[in-house]
């Protein structure tokens, strides 16, 4: 037996756990999600599953827009104005939005033209979801790519005690995800017992404690105060590695030839920079996108992530065909996003 | 860069920089210390202090009621133990499996490499909560139990990730090694097992550190395969669904005591291997 077939025969041999396991824990479930995606599975049922083809996506992403027609006042015939808000008083939306053949909920209203409409979905908390993610993956990830750079360009400078300060920046990322929720949760709390709010008060800044996980504006905010403190130093990380790259002759010929710094920092920095930038772009958005702790933990349900969204639906309500169509629907949008950030980083090359 | 001669202001904004840096990233860490060494009516002191005060005299007064309350209630010791097992044998299994598949995929010629490589990639961006509903259909058919069924579903990040941290250590390799070994007569296995994993000791270390952290880590399936079972539950969900000794009260202080005790060991460990754990880290970011 020759030489390249043997090698060829050991590298098969020693690839078959690895690929089987993979075949078991990824491939597997991944084709039987997909398959009960397109049925009424219950978890535990008593009947067997149906087919049903695209139901699950149509109750999951179906929304329909409504006119809400002015409401007149019979009197005056005129549009009837509420007498505490002094606004026009439109048609509740529940009595616009279509109840058969699926009922509507509504998502929010809104005025186009000076007409007011209802935006509709069969399963609002599920748009909601998709529409906190986004956001939630959106603002964290800007805010971690810029203070992470700029943490990157401190800690690149030469001083005393930088080893302790790159250790320094692993301890958020040391700390478990779970456990810096309720760290935050703790410091968050809604009394001045609360730091945030001893902090804001001793300032003067408030007259009374902020809700902060409970009122909804500042909801979304508090994740990304978490998730920025938890990965920046892991962005940091990865920037500075790119940064310890760049051949420091750069720097002293862009010098001779008369740079000033910030010319300096824009172009040659930031371009070499790009491809640590890029990678850890999609590395930390790809993760954000799939958050799920920091909203389980702080939010329950009172607001979802589209990977909260997907449990609660498989474990509070044992819908498996729902949770599925759910768990297909994160993978293609995830999947957007990586094709996307492919295409304008151009990372492949 | 920092020289208080020449520069007096600049160095000292450089400072200040770092300063506001080190306290930003140790600062939540901090108050959980002091949160978890107070007692509940002096958490609920307002404002809150920033070290733990008698409510009285205002004296320095820490309370180590809330470490000695969770070693006391089963529900953490078992977290810890249950979190040991899984986290450690998920690691051991991914390193095993994930090492010779790495040997071959980084120093043995054969068909479907790139094919390979490339899916052994995409799974480290697979979104986990994608495939929930199909594990967790798989574990409850499975007469495995929920902590098998748990590291056995943890291969699925652990194992991806080992596999490509080290074929990317094994390229690295010189190829006059095995070349060397194989004229004196070694088979490609005798190379791979008695010269090449010696030398991958020190990759082997960061690598099973880095995924029994992320093991360690995990949430959405050990909630998931755990609501039917809470005697298998881990750490991270027994701290997220702390419950103390008295119902009906949120127990903030023992499970700020918790999160101390389950952090620091990690910390420790991290600040030991750092070099290392960032070379990990930015080694496939870097190369690509």
């Amino acid at each position: 037996m020759d030489l390249q077939k043997r090698e060829r025969r050991l590298a098969y041999k020693l690839m078959a756990p690895a690929m089987i396991v993979l075949l078991v824990v990824a491939l597997y479930p991944l084709g039987h999600v997909f398959y009960t995606s397109f049925t009424d599975r219950v978890f535990a049922g008593a009947r067997d599953a149906e087919f049903i083809g695209l139901e699950n996506y149509h109750r999951l992403l179906a929304m329909t827009i409504e006119e809400l027609p002015p409401v007149i006042d019979e009197e005056t015939g005129e549009q009837q104005i509420d007498e505490e808000t002094g606004r026009p008083v439109y048609e509740r939306p529940i009595r616009v939005l279509p109840r058969q053949p699926h009922a509507y909920r509504e998502l929010t209203t809104f005025s186009l033209f000076g007409t007011r409409y209802v935006l509709g979905a069969r399963t609002p908390n599920f748009i909601r979801a998709i529409g906190n993610t986004l956001y939630f993956t959106i603002v964290s990830v800007f805010l971690e790519t810029v203070l992470g750079l700029l943490i990157a360009l401190v800690v690149n400078s030469e001083f005393k005690g930088r080893g302790l300060m790159r250790a320094t920046m692993l301890v958020p990322w040391a700390v478990i995800t779970v456990v810096s929720a309720r760290m935050w949760e703790w410091m968050f709390a809604s009394t001045r017992a609360g730091f945030f709010n001893m902090l804001l008060d001793r300032f003067g800044l408030i007259d009374r404690a902020i809700p902060f996980l409970t009122f909804r504006p500042f909801q979304i905010p508090a994740m990304i105060a978490i998730d920025v403190w938890k990965t920046t130093p892991f962005m940091a990380l990865l920037i500075l590695a790119g940064l310890q790259m760049i051949p420091q002759e750069l720097y002293e010929a862009a010098r001779v030839d008369g740079a000033s710094k910030l010319r300096r920092f824009f172009t040659i920095t930031l371009p070499l920079l790009k491809p640590a930038i890029a990678v850890a772009l999609v590395f930390r958005t790809l993760d954000a996108l799939r958050v799920f702790d920091l909203f389980q933990v702080l939010l329950a349900r009172s607001r979802y992530s589209m990977a909260s969204f997907n449990y609660y639906e498989l474990v509070a309500n044992r819908n498996m065909g729902l949770s599925s169509a759910t768990g297909v629907i994160i993978f293609i949008i995830i999947f957007i996003f990586a094709i996307i950030y492919m295409q304008m980083l151009g990372v492949e090359d | 860069m920092v020289n208080f001669r020449e520069k007096p202001v600049k160095s000292l904004l450089f400072l200040l920089m770092l300063a506001v840096i080190i306290v930003y990233l140790l600062f939540p860490f901090y108050w959980a210390i002091n949160s978890s060494l107070k007692t509940e009516s002096q958490l609920f002191m307002t404002p809150a202090t920033m070290i733990p005060r008698d409510p009285v005299t205002l004296e320095f007064r820490p309370y180590w009621g809330n470490y000695i309350h969770i070693f006391q209630s089963g529900q953490f010791v078992r977290g810890l133990r249950n979190s040991v097992i899984v986290a450690s044998l998920a690691t051991l299994l991914a390193l095993s499996v994930g090492t010779f598949a790495a040997f071959a995929l980084g120093k043995l010629r054969f068909r479907g490499k790139t094919v390979s490589l490339y899916v052994i990639l995409a799974m480290t961006m697979f979104p986990q909560v994608t495939i929930l509903a199909g594990l967790y259909a798989i574990i409850t058919r499975l007469p495995l139990g929920t902590i098998p069924g748990m590291i056995f579903s943890y291969l699925i990040f652990t194992l991806p990730f080992t596999t490509w941290v080290m074929t990317s250590f094994f390229k690295d390799l010189p190829i006059e090694i095995m070349q060397s070994a194989q004229v004196d007569g070694a088979t490609p296995f005798q190379t791979f097992y008695k010269i090449l994993l010696p030398l991958t000791a020190p990759a082997l270390v960061t690598c099973g550190l880095l995924a029994f952290i992320q093991a360690w880590n995990e949430y959405i399936f050990a909630l998931t395969f755990t609501a039917i079972d809470p005697g298998a539950r881990t750490v991270p969900v027994a701290i997220a669904l702390f419950t103390g000794q008295a119902a009906m009260q949120e127990p903030m202080g023992e499970t700020l005591a918790a999160a101390v005790v389950v952090t620091v060991p990690v910390v420790v460990l991290v600040l030991i291997f750092q070099n290392r754990i960032v070379e990990g880290l930015t080694a496939g970011a870097v190369k690509g």
